[in-house]
Protein backbone atom coordinates (compact mmCIF):
# COMPACT_ATOMS: atom_id res chain seq x y z
CA UNK A 1 0.00 0.00 0.00
CA UNK A 2 1.27 3.19 -0.84
CA UNK A 3 1.95 6.37 1.37
CA UNK A 4 -0.79 8.31 0.09
CA UNK A 5 -3.39 5.65 0.33
CA UNK A 6 -2.30 5.10 3.88
CA UNK A 7 -2.80 8.38 4.05
CA UNK A 8 -6.08 8.17 2.90
CA UNK A 9 -6.78 5.57 5.47
CA UNK A 10 -5.25 8.01 8.31
CA UNK A 11 -7.49 10.60 6.89
CA UNK A 12 -10.70 8.50 7.11
CA UNK A 13 -10.31 7.35 10.29
CA UNK A 14 -9.37 10.21 12.28
CA UNK A 15 -12.29 12.02 10.86
CA UNK A 16 -14.79 9.51 11.76
CA UNK A 17 -13.41 8.72 14.73
CA UNK A 18 -12.97 12.29 16.14
CA UNK A 19 -16.58 13.64 14.45
CA UNK A 20 -18.19 10.49 15.56
CA UNK A 21 -17.68 10.95 19.21
CA UNK A 22 -18.43 14.71 18.53
CA UNK A 23 -22.04 14.16 16.36
CA UNK A 24 -22.44 10.96 19.00
CA UNK A 25 -22.36 12.98 22.29
CA UNK A 26 -24.47 15.82 20.38
CA UNK A 27 -27.05 13.98 18.49
CA UNK A 28 -27.86 11.88 22.07
CA UNK A 29 -28.09 14.75 24.29
CA UNK A 30 -24.87 14.06 26.33
CA UNK A 31 -23.89 17.34 25.36
CA UNK A 32 -26.30 20.37 24.69
CA UNK A 33 -25.16 21.56 20.78
CA UNK A 34 -26.48 25.20 21.77
CA UNK A 35 -24.44 25.92 24.90
CA UNK A 36 -20.60 26.54 25.09
CA UNK A 37 -19.88 22.58 26.17
CA UNK A 38 -20.60 22.02 22.32
CA UNK A 39 -17.75 24.55 21.71
CA UNK A 40 -15.49 23.37 24.28
CA UNK A 41 -16.22 19.80 22.53
CA UNK A 42 -15.71 20.83 19.02
CA UNK A 43 -12.09 22.18 20.29
CA UNK A 44 -11.12 19.29 21.54
CA UNK A 45 -11.96 17.29 18.67
CA UNK A 46 -10.28 19.28 16.57
CA UNK A 47 -7.39 18.93 18.44
CA UNK A 48 -7.25 15.47 18.81
CA UNK A 49 -8.01 15.32 15.02
CA UNK A 50 -4.70 17.73 14.62
CA UNK A 51 -2.94 15.40 16.70
CA UNK A 52 -3.67 12.03 15.66
CA UNK A 53 -3.03 13.06 11.87
CA UNK A 54 0.18 14.21 12.49
CA UNK A 55 1.07 11.76 14.69
CA UNK A 56 -0.31 8.41 12.55
CA UNK A 57 0.94 10.32 9.52
CA UNK A 58 4.54 10.80 10.86
CA UNK A 59 4.37 6.71 11.80
CA UNK A 60 3.81 6.43 8.09
CA UNK A 61 6.44 8.57 6.86
CA UNK A 62 8.69 6.83 9.29
CA UNK A 63 7.92 3.47 7.77
CA UNK A 64 8.35 4.76 4.29
CA UNK A 65 10.11 7.77 3.82
CA UNK A 66 11.21 7.84 0.41
CA UNK A 67 7.45 7.03 -0.62
CA UNK A 68 6.81 10.11 1.98
CA UNK A 69 9.21 12.46 0.19
CA UNK A 70 8.16 11.45 -3.16
CA UNK A 71 6.24 14.17 -4.82
CA UNK A 72 3.17 12.83 -6.43
CA UNK A 73 3.01 11.03 -9.90
CA UNK A 74 0.80 11.63 -12.18
CA UNK A 75 -1.89 8.92 -11.64
CA UNK A 76 -1.67 10.09 -7.68
CA UNK A 77 -2.75 13.72 -9.19
CA UNK A 78 -5.35 12.17 -11.01
CA UNK A 79 -6.71 10.05 -8.30
CA UNK A 80 -6.69 13.24 -6.01
CA UNK A 81 -8.31 15.11 -8.50
CA UNK A 82 -11.20 13.24 -9.34
CA UNK A 83 -11.57 12.44 -4.89
CA UNK A 84 -11.62 15.99 -4.64
CA UNK A 85 -14.47 16.57 -7.65
CA UNK A 86 -16.71 14.68 -5.68
CA UNK A 87 -16.02 15.74 -2.40
CA UNK A 88 -17.09 19.27 -3.84
CA UNK A 89 -20.29 17.94 -5.09
CA UNK A 90 -20.76 16.40 -1.92
CA UNK A 91 -19.92 19.97 -0.17
CA UNK A 92 -22.32 21.48 -2.61
CA UNK A 93 -25.19 19.39 -2.17
CA UNK A 94 -24.85 19.89 1.67
CA UNK A 95 -24.64 23.85 1.61
CA UNK A 96 -27.98 23.72 -1.14
CA UNK A 97 -29.64 21.40 1.93
CA UNK A 98 -29.04 23.89 4.31
CA UNK A 99 -31.59 25.47 3.20
CA UNK A 100 -33.97 22.85 4.49
CA UNK A 101 -32.97 23.36 8.40
CA UNK A 102 -33.53 26.91 7.89
CA UNK A 103 -36.55 27.44 6.51
CA UNK A 104 -38.01 25.39 9.05
CA UNK A 105 -36.49 27.85 11.59
CA UNK A 106 -33.33 25.77 12.77
CA UNK A 107 -31.36 28.02 15.70
CA UNK A 108 -28.13 29.19 14.26
CA UNK A 109 -26.08 26.58 16.27
CA UNK A 110 -27.78 23.65 14.73
CA UNK A 111 -27.33 25.31 11.40
CA UNK A 112 -23.91 25.03 11.92
CA UNK A 113 -23.51 21.48 12.95
CA UNK A 114 -25.19 20.44 9.91
CA UNK A 115 -22.81 22.83 8.40
CA UNK A 116 -19.82 21.17 10.22
CA UNK A 117 -21.47 17.85 9.45
CA UNK A 118 -21.52 18.73 5.36
CA UNK A 119 -17.90 19.44 5.57
CA UNK A 120 -17.04 16.26 7.27
CA UNK A 121 -19.11 14.03 5.35
CA UNK A 122 -17.24 16.07 1.73
CA UNK A 123 -14.02 15.14 3.67
CA UNK A 124 -14.96 11.39 4.23
CA UNK A 125 -15.99 11.05 0.86
CA UNK A 126 -12.50 12.30 -0.91
CA UNK A 127 -10.87 9.91 1.57
CA UNK A 128 -13.68 7.06 0.72
CA UNK A 129 -12.44 7.75 -3.20
CA UNK A 130 -9.15 8.21 -3.11
CA UNK A 131 -8.89 4.59 -1.49
CA UNK A 132 -11.53 3.27 -4.29
CA UNK A 133 -9.12 4.62 -6.71
CA UNK A 134 -6.27 3.50 -5.55
CA UNK A 135 -7.76 -0.16 -4.73
CA UNK A 136 -8.64 0.10 -8.48
CA UNK A 137 -5.35 0.94 -10.12
CA UNK A 138 -6.49 4.48 -10.94
CA UNK B 1 -13.82 -1.04 -17.10
CA UNK B 2 -10.13 -1.13 -17.80
CA UNK B 3 -8.57 0.68 -20.88
CA UNK B 4 -8.35 -1.26 -24.36
CA UNK B 5 -4.41 -1.11 -24.26
CA UNK B 6 -1.80 -4.10 -23.60
CA UNK B 7 1.56 -3.93 -22.86
CA UNK B 8 4.97 -5.36 -22.61
CA UNK B 9 6.12 -3.76 -19.61
CA UNK B 10 6.23 -7.17 -17.96
CA UNK B 11 8.04 -9.06 -20.30
CA UNK B 12 10.47 -6.29 -21.41
CA UNK B 13 11.74 -5.88 -17.40
CA UNK B 14 12.40 -10.04 -17.40
CA UNK B 15 14.25 -9.37 -20.77
CA UNK B 16 16.17 -6.40 -19.00
CA UNK B 17 17.92 -8.33 -16.44
CA UNK B 18 14.69 -8.84 -14.64
CA UNK B 19 14.16 -4.99 -13.89
CA UNK B 20 11.82 -4.70 -10.36
CA UNK B 21 8.94 -2.49 -10.99
CA UNK B 22 10.94 -0.40 -8.44
CA UNK B 23 13.38 0.39 -10.56
CA UNK B 24 11.60 1.16 -13.57
CA UNK B 25 9.22 3.23 -11.66
CA UNK B 26 12.68 5.00 -10.30
CA UNK B 27 13.67 5.83 -13.73
CA UNK B 28 10.69 7.32 -15.11
CA UNK B 29 9.73 9.45 -11.85
CA UNK B 30 6.78 7.38 -10.60
CA UNK B 31 5.85 5.06 -7.81
CA UNK B 32 6.23 1.62 -7.65
CA UNK B 33 2.02 1.16 -7.56
CA UNK B 34 1.85 3.11 -10.69
CA UNK B 35 4.32 1.20 -12.50
CA UNK B 36 2.11 -2.12 -11.30
CA UNK B 37 -1.19 -0.90 -12.24
CA UNK B 38 0.08 0.04 -15.60
CA UNK B 39 1.54 -3.24 -16.00
CA UNK B 40 -1.92 -4.63 -15.14
CA UNK B 41 -3.75 -2.68 -17.58
CA UNK B 42 -5.78 -1.07 -14.78
CA UNK B 43 -4.11 2.64 -15.66
CA UNK B 44 -3.19 4.26 -19.15
CA UNK B 45 -0.08 6.26 -18.74
CA UNK B 46 0.22 9.69 -20.21
CA UNK B 47 2.07 10.03 -23.57
CA UNK B 48 5.10 11.62 -21.79
CA UNK B 49 5.14 8.60 -19.31
CA UNK B 50 4.86 6.16 -22.11
CA UNK B 51 7.54 6.99 -23.95
CA UNK B 52 9.63 7.86 -20.81
CA UNK B 53 9.43 3.71 -20.35
CA UNK B 54 10.03 2.98 -23.83
CA UNK B 55 13.01 4.89 -23.39
CA UNK B 56 14.30 2.99 -20.44
CA UNK B 57 13.65 -0.49 -22.48
CA UNK B 58 15.35 1.52 -25.69
CA UNK B 59 12.59 0.71 -28.16
CA UNK B 60 9.73 2.25 -29.43
CA UNK B 61 6.54 3.24 -27.40
CA UNK B 62 4.33 0.49 -30.29
CA UNK B 63 6.49 -1.97 -28.59
CA UNK B 64 6.01 -1.09 -25.46
CA UNK B 65 2.08 -0.10 -25.88
CA UNK B 66 -1.11 -1.74 -28.38
CA UNK B 67 -4.12 -0.82 -29.20
CA UNK B 68 -6.94 -3.71 -28.00
CA UNK B 69 -9.68 -1.59 -28.66
CA UNK B 70 -12.10 -1.15 -32.33
CA UNK B 71 -10.23 0.02 -35.31
CA UNK B 72 -11.87 3.28 -35.44
CA UNK B 73 -10.30 3.94 -32.19
CA UNK B 74 -14.19 4.05 -30.42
Amino acid sequence: MSFREISAWISLVTVGVCFGVYFGLIVSGAVSPRGLGAVHLLLLCVGALVVLQIGSHAVAARLAPKDARAPRDERERLIAWRAQSLGYYVLMVGVLALGAPAHFGHPPADLLNFALLDVVVAVMTVAVAQIVLYRRGG
Amino acid sequence: MPPPIANQIRRLRFEHGEMTQSELAERIGMTRQTVAAIEAGKYSPSLEAAFRIAMVFGVGVEAVFQWRGEADGA
